[in-house]
């Protein structure tokens, strides 16, 4: 177990520092410099090699590099060019905000995606089936800026029952996490989001769930609960669900990875100050370290919800196990 | 020369069909670089237009649309390499002296490296801008910028296309539209308007959106257009752009021009800083001299790049030397130069000396400024929020100027519908979405201004045929600016053929829109041919003799 432990550790480092490399050259290799996107082209020559010098970007590409990767040992992400602020602040700002918009969506999702899939396999070939799959795959298909645009116009433009934008209302702070999470204020801003994200969510359990749902209701335990005289209740619950949930559990843990960096549509939409956000500021403005280090961040959450799923699924099933000892 | 293109239209019947041996090469295929659909709509839209009204001269032409970043650095840095491009120069306040673009976007010694990034070259144009830039007498500058309009519709260095209209809402049962100032060229979202601007109930602060999130905010920094909005209201300048478009005092209780290169200053009494300590003769001296101090404020450098020397004769009174006659510097440099405080600066400076970094990086934690509203909070990617400052002498009428950043355009018109933002500063849709909202929400006010800039289409003179004023007619003959305006702009555009807008009514040559043919084929057909251009199977050749010797843009 040390060994595949220690060999997964190796595989999310390795493919950390890949990320990083290619995050690092993905910028540099697009033509100009960043000076271009936020300094009118009247400016002379000078003025835009003074500003080059300020950010270190008038030094070699490998000097560049080396700095970079040295700092980030450090733990030292660098300093935003737009907002001149350390980009680790600026990430630190934005990331509660998503974790949260991602956990209570997935939460949602998978609660609800869980029961409704133990329901339609139960209830298989009957008209709520017919209705509930084409309705769930439909809202998984959609492309979540549509999905969020019609439920600001029904909800925010319409009804007037949620806000627009933001995580507070004008003139608001954020304040620290604890105030954010006390805070009606945020979780009535946080509704719209969530609510796109859950829709957008759910489908992945509900049919993973019905599927799974499917095989294990005919296995022979099932039908062995049955001729015992279990309640029906008893055996969906309480055998078939409790089987059926390992893969759903695990595609959360994919999901939950996944939804961190996957959120930066939904958070354009309702302006949510969170890390999708920043990361879309900062490559339309060619911030350099502010999208290393978002990409970082999402790549870091990514990578390790995958490294856990993993080491939970060689855990649970002993045939999962490192290649060298196959 | 007032009416050369309309007389060519009319009198001109040469044709332009020729055989092979009468004509010189074909011309090369010719790309339009433009911006992406996705980024700007409407310039995509007018190339495109353009694009089609050209090919029936017998061109070939690419529309090519390139990323921000690499459509300037293309545009600008790569001069040789491109043929003919969309491009813009959008309003600002100290554009409304129109010497900044009269001498920058077309004198000659520009070409190399500067604002002239389609290599114009006419000696008689760089004497005509040079002239209008030193001379104090209004009357006799408008004759010379009138003069200089003229000869830029005769040589055509750009194709111009419109002069884009501001469009912005507000809601008009939380602020008295009698309080809305307009501004000449800029309209009602500007900084005459958030001091002056009167609640009509409860509602205190004025909300408005962003679209794109400005940089940090500190006096020697552009924060970019919308950061501009806030720090023009916290910063306070010596003069500041009045609504007419004229220089107005502000910090200074009066500025006198005694000759051409000698102004005099007079700072206005009792400023206070939002440290408690008093604006001081030594303040503005700093704020004149500070940007030129190394390479530390470069943002802010050229705007002082023609003071020789800045000395304070009094306790009120300053004097700046000129090192060359400017008849804009009262609008171009006083009124664009924040007043920052020398005790919180000058350290800063300093430290400043032996590091890379520049002033604009700096973010003080509590920035102090002596303005009509202060800085409470600035979390750049969520919000803005000012309150107004009690002890300005020229006080706001609201509590809180708050920008929200809000990337998505639709959320920003629902957001004005429900009242979560009372103000659309920031609008990049549909102008007739907005006029629909109003029509349907009686709450809602939309106005709609006349903008200081203008779009246009630059011709590369660098490269053949671009070189030839004939062949600049006949491409900006076949420009239909009425079309552009009202299909591609959606009628929120008005069309051009100056780069000094209407909006400045005292310096904009009335009715020179009228003196290039608009979307005329025969018009430009009878120039080309008058200038021995030649159409052979149905592909436009050069005169006769001359060689194709560009290589198309890659």
């Amino acid at each position: 177990m040390a060994r595949l432990i220690a060999d997964r550790i190796g595989h999310l480092l390795l493919v950390l520092w890949v990320v990083t490399t290619l995050t690092f050259l993905l910028f540099r290799l697009m033509p100009g410099d960043p000076t271009l996107n936020f300094l009118s082209p009247s400016f002379t020559g000078e003025t835009r090699a003074a500003l080059l010098h300020g950010f270190g970007l008038d030094k070699p590409i490998w000097e560049q590099y080396l700095i970079y990767l040295g700092q980030l040992l450090h733990g030292n992400f660098g300093q935003s060019f737009l907002q001149n602020a350390p980009v680790s602040q600026i990430l630190w700002d934005a990331l509660p905000n998503t974790v949260i918009l991602t956990l209570v969506s997935l939460c949602l999702a998978y609660a609800f995606g869980i029961v409704a899939g133990a329901f339609l396999a139960f209830r298989r070939g009957g008209l709520a089936e017919a209705v509930a799959i084409p309705v769930a795959l439909a809202t998984r298909a959609a492309p979540e800026f549509w999905l969020g645009m019609l439920l600001l116009a029904l909800f925010a433009f319409q009804l007037g029952w949620f806000p627009t934008d933001g995580a507070v209302s004008p003139g608001g702070s954020l304040g620290s996490l604890g105030q954010r999470l006390l805070s009606g204020d945020f979780w009535w801003h946080l509704c719209l989001p969530a609510l796109t994200l859950t829709l957008f969510l759910q489908g992945l359990p509900l049919l993973l769930m019905r599927a799974t749902m499917l095989e294990v209701l005919n296995d022979e335990f099932i039908v062995m609960a049955r001729m015992k005289g279990l309640s029906r209740w008893s055996i969906v619950i309480r055998h078939a669900a409790r089987n059926a949930l390992l893969p759903v559990v695990t595609a959360f843990a994919l999901g939950l990875g996944a939804s961190v960096g996957g959120n930066v549509v939904i958070e354009t939409v309702f302006a949510w100050p969170g890390i999708g956000r920043v990361l879309v500021q900062a490559v339309q403005g060619a911030d350099y370290p502010v999208a290393q280090g978002a990409f970082i961040v999402i790549a870091f959450v990514l990578v390790v919800m995958n490294t856990m799923a993993d080491l939970a699924y060689a855990l649970l099933d002993p045939r999962v196990s490192v290649g060298a000892r196959r | 020369m007032k009416r050369f293109l309309l007389s060519v239209a009319l009198t001109a019947l040469p044709s332009l069909a020729a055989s092979a041996q009468e004509a010189g090469d074909a011309i090369r295929p010719l790309t339009l670089i433009t911006q992406p659909e996705a980024a700007a709509p409407q310039e995509h839209q007018a190339a495109q237009i353009i694009a089609d009204a050209w090919r029936k001269l017998g061109l070939t032409v690419n529309v090519r649309p390139l990323p921000g970043q690499e459509f300037n650095q293309v545009i600008w840095y790569e001069r040789q390499r491109w043929d003919t491009t969309t491009w813009q120069m959008v309003g600002r306040p100290e554009r409304s002296d129109p010497d900044e673009l009269t001498y920058n976007l077309f004198v000659s010694a520009n070409a190399a490296n500067g604002y002239d990034f389609v290599g114009y070259n006419n000696p008689e144009y760089d004497k005509l801008a040079q002239e209008q830039r030193e001379e104090l007498d209004l009357a006799k500058r408008k004759v010379l910028l009138i003069q200089a309009q003229e000869l830029i519709n005769h040589d055509q260095p750009y194709g111009f296309e419109v002069h884009p209209e501001n469009v912005v809402a507000y809601n008009k049962t939380v602020w008295d539209p009698a309080s809305m100032v307009s501004q000449a060229g800029i309209g009602i979202r500007n900084t005459w308007t958030w001091i002056n601007v009167r609640p009509l109930g409860a509602q205190q602060d004025v909300i408005l959106n962003s679209v794109a999130p400005p940089t940090n905010l500190n006096p020697f920094n552009i924060s970019g257009q919308q950061g501009s909005w806030a720090a023009e209201i916290v910063w306070d300048r010596l003069m500041r752009v009045g609504p007419e478009g004229l220089p107005e005092p502000w910090g200074a209780e009066k500025v006198e021009r005694p000759d051409t290169l000698t102004v005099n200053v007079t700072l206005r009494h009792g400023m206070m800083w939002s440290d408690g300590q008093p604006v001081t003769i030594d303040d503005a001296v700093f704020s004149l001299t500070a940007p030129d101090i190394g390479d530390k404020a470069p943002m802010y450098k050229p705007f002082v790049r023609n003071i020789a020397s800045v000395e304070a004769t009094g306790p009120d009174t300053l004097t700046i030397k000129l090192k060359h006659p400017d008849a804009a510097f009262l609008v171009s440099s006083l009124s664009k130069l924040n007043l920052a405080p020398k005790h919180v600066w000058q350290p800063i400076f300093d430290d400043l000396k032996n590091k890379p970094q520049t002033a604009e990086s700096i973010q003080e934690e509590h920035p102090v400024s002596s303005g009509p509203f202060r800085i409470v909070r600035a979390s750049l990617n969520q919000e803005i929020v000012l309150e107004a400052n009690p002890t300005h002498w020229s006080p706001p009428k609201i509590h809180r100027w708050i920008m929200r950043i809000m990337p998505n355009v639709e959320a920003s018109l629902g957001a004005l519908k429900s009242g979560e933002i009372n103000f659309l500063a920031d609008y990049t849709g549909d102008p007739q979405l907005l006029q629909d909202l109003a029509k349907s929400s009686p709450n809602i006010a939309v106005s709609q201004a006349l903008d200081l800039g203008f779009k246009f289409i630059a011709y590369n003179e660098r490269r053949p045929p671009f070189q030839d004023v004939a062949f600049r007619q006949a491409l900006s003959a076949l420009i239909d600016r009425t079309l552009l305006a009202e299909d591609a702009w959606g009628g929120a555009a008005v069309p051009a053929n100056s780069w000094i807008s209407p909006a400045l009514a005292v310096w904009h040559d009335q009715g020179i829109v009228s003196r290039v043919p608009g979307g005329n084929l025969e018009a430009a057909q009878a120039i080309l041919a008058k200038a021995g251009y030649a159409l052979v199977d149905g592909k436009l050749h050069y005169p006769a003799g001359v060689k194709e010797t560009t290589a198309p843009y890659h």
